[in-house]
């Protein structure tokens, strides 16, 4: 029957390949549209490492450009802080606060490998106001912040990418002044959006200089807690202001970056696919009320109500492989060629996905007008000419 | 061999009743060849159409091989034309995307029947109506009356007991006609096939065994 069915195909081929290129076309933008998906869905399935939930992003300016007088004001910032039953934990932080636009990057050396990576110079309770787990070594202590060379907590990306299969503990990377020391490592640390793939990221104990701050504020801390707090920093000293961000709003917006544009994507990949399941319904049916004679001549040789349901359908369906095949060979050259240095199980799988996707749309879009080719009375599609 | 019992056809729409088929009560023997004649319009292949189930009756009953079809699902109905039943139509009815020895084979294709046995079959059944050296042809490149032969090969190839005729010779020269006509009385005179014949020519209609005559649907001779 298949063999039938390549011939019925091959000798309509003009008009077959306007549909095969059209499940082609199809193909293609659903692989995109669902290695994109499979991509994000992956990394968002991951743990973020962190727990923005009751963290206040605390942008200060102390209205001063001496380092001198920024210790003296963080420690009366401590202090204050110190004195509020609502506040847990909270931290100093370079700029590069999680989820925030802010970037700072190093690089890291070792035996000849220069590996670069974000940095967060942050205080040793950081690790308490983000709740972050270890998943080797220590984090660091004030007594660490005083050793000659610096104490350095990485993610098992970078661990991966700067010492491979070494046990990364005690190794130290740069050179002279700039050494420092690896006592910890963290499992993740998603510090743009929950969408991040794992990333090489740092940590090291802040400097005087940064006056970003994060603080952890016990759950059901009230907004009249929060104005009241804002308030006491501020007038601690002349002229200071501050800004308060709640962290898991930010990662709101980080996350909402990423999400939107998939799916705009999505929805004009919808419309398109919908366009393109309408455009097959009507070649159907066109094909259909063109071979009603074909259609009783079977029936009345004996082809029942279910061959030539099935007959559509395969003819469908054969042409929809060849589409794919074709697609499928583009498609594969992305994983083979490691396009965008993305895992190739991602790429492997959005191909699955787009070929489980054109076939149901394809068998959607072929059942009806194949239903009702079965159901023509011989003795009318005999009678059309 | 097959049995009608007041068999009646209308044809309704929402305004319109037609009545195709008046009661019409006819039995063929097996082995005969008979032949329908009647002007157009009068329920010849509405008839035939029933004799080989591709419509149903209105009222009334078929019988085939003493066996009422009144019960028969479509499953069964299909194998049933499959197996004993084998038509020719007056435009031939082939599919002008199959070679000819693909449209032979059609009938075999809904038999568990092996790729090189169809072949097998379809080759004999094209060589009995002279057209072995056209297997590779589209029907696109044939005269009509060869067409009418690859129609009449694959009406045969199943060996079918009983092959109804629409006009086979209608869109035929009288020259073609003949030669249709003696493939079809041959096979029922050496096969035993039953064959069953709508025809407008008094000639043809002549050479049969046996001529019913039918007028307004209704059953005159």
């Amino acid at each position: 029957m298949l063999k039938h069915l390549f011939k019925l195909i091959w000798k309509k081929k003009k008009s077959n390949f306007l549909m095969m290129l059209e499940i082609f076309v199809s193909f293609l933008i659903l692989f995109a549209v669902w290695s994109l998906s499979v991509y994000n869905y992956r990394n968002y399935a991951q743990p973020s490492g962190l727990d923005s939930e009751n963290v206040w992003a605390v942008f200060l300016n102390f209205n001063t450009d001496k380092d001198s007088l920024k210790i003296i004001y963080k420690d009366l910032v401590r202090q204050k802080l110190k004195s509020h039953p609502e506040v847990e934990a909270f931290s100093f932080s370079s700029s590069n606060l999680p989820y925030s636009f802010s970037s700072m990057n190093n690089g890291f050396t070792y035996k000849k490998k220069d590996i670069s990576s974000q940095v967060m110079e942050v205080d040793p309770d950081y690790t308490k106001v983000l709740k972050l787990s270890l998943a080797e070594g220590r984090w660091f202590t004030e007594a660490d912040k005083a050793a000659k060379i610096k104490p350095l907590i990485i993610t098992r990306h970078l661990k991966e990418a700067l010492f491979g299969n070494e046990n990364a503990l005690g190794k130290i990377t740069g050179e002279k002044d700039d050494r420092k020391q690896v006592i910890g490592i963290v499992e993740c640390f998603k510090y743009g959006n929950d969408f991040q793939k794992p990333e090489n990221c740092a940590f090291t104990p802040s400097g005087d200089w940064q006056t970003d701050l994060l603080i952890r504020v016990k759950p059901g801390t009230s907004i009249d807690s929060e104005a009241k707090i804002a308030k006491e920093i501020s007038q601690l000293g002349k002229d200071w202001s501050l800004e308060i961000q709640h962290l898991d709003k930010m990662k709101a917006t980080k996350n909402r970056i990423v999400w939107v544009p998939i799916l705009i994507l999505l929805i004009v990949c919808g419309f398109l696919i919908f366009n393109v399941a309408l455009g097959l319904f009507g070649v159907l049916f066109q094909t259909i009320s063109h071979r009603k004679q074909e259609i009783g001549v079977r029936r009345a040789i004996g082809a029942t109500k279910s061959h030539i349901l099935w007959q559509f359908i395969g003819e469908t369906l054969v042409i929809a492989t060849f589409g794919l095949t074709l697609g499928i060979f583009f498609a594969m050259q992305f994983p083979l060629l490691n396009v965008f240095d993305v895992d190739k199980s991602t790429y492997l799988l959005g191909i699955l996905f787009a070929v489980i996707t054109v076939y149901l749309l394809v068998i959607t879009c072929a059942l009806f007008p194949s239903r009702q080719a079965s159901q023509i009375y011989p003795a009318v599609a005999l009678h059309e000419e | 061999m097959i049995r009608l019992k007041n068999i009646e056809k209308v044809y309704r729409t929402s305004t319109i009743e037609t009545l195709a088929l008046n009661s019409i009560s006819l039995e063929v023997a097996k082995g005969e060849f008979l032949s329908i004649m009647g002007p157009s319009g009068c329920g010849k292949s509405t008839l035939l159409n029933i004799m080989g189930l591709l419509d149903e009756p209105s009222k009334g009953d078929i019988s085939v091989g003493g066996e009422s079809i009144r019960d028969f699902s479509d499953k069964k109905i299909a194998r049933f034309r499959n197996q004993k039943l084998g038509f020719i139509f007056q435009s031939y009815h082939l599919i002008n995307d199959l070679p000819v020895l693909d449209n032979v084979e059609l009938p075999l294709l809904y038999r568990n029947v092996s790729g090189d046995e169809r072949t097998r079959l379809a080759t004999e059944a094209l060589q009995k109506v002279g057209l072995g050296n056209r297997m590779k042809h589209y029907p696109s490149q044939l005269s009509g009356g060869q067409k009418q032969r690859v129609a009449i090969a694959r009406a045969i190839v199943g060996n079918p007991e009983i092959i109804l005729a629409d006009e086979p010779t209608g869109n035929l020269d009288s020259a073609m006609g003949n030669e249709i006509m003696e493939i079809l009385i041959n096979l029922n005179k050496q096969e035993g096939t039953t064959i069953v014949m709508v025809t407008h020519d008094e000639n043809m209609a002549k050479k049969t065994s046996r001529l019913v005559r039918l007028f307004d649907g209704s059953q005159v001779l």
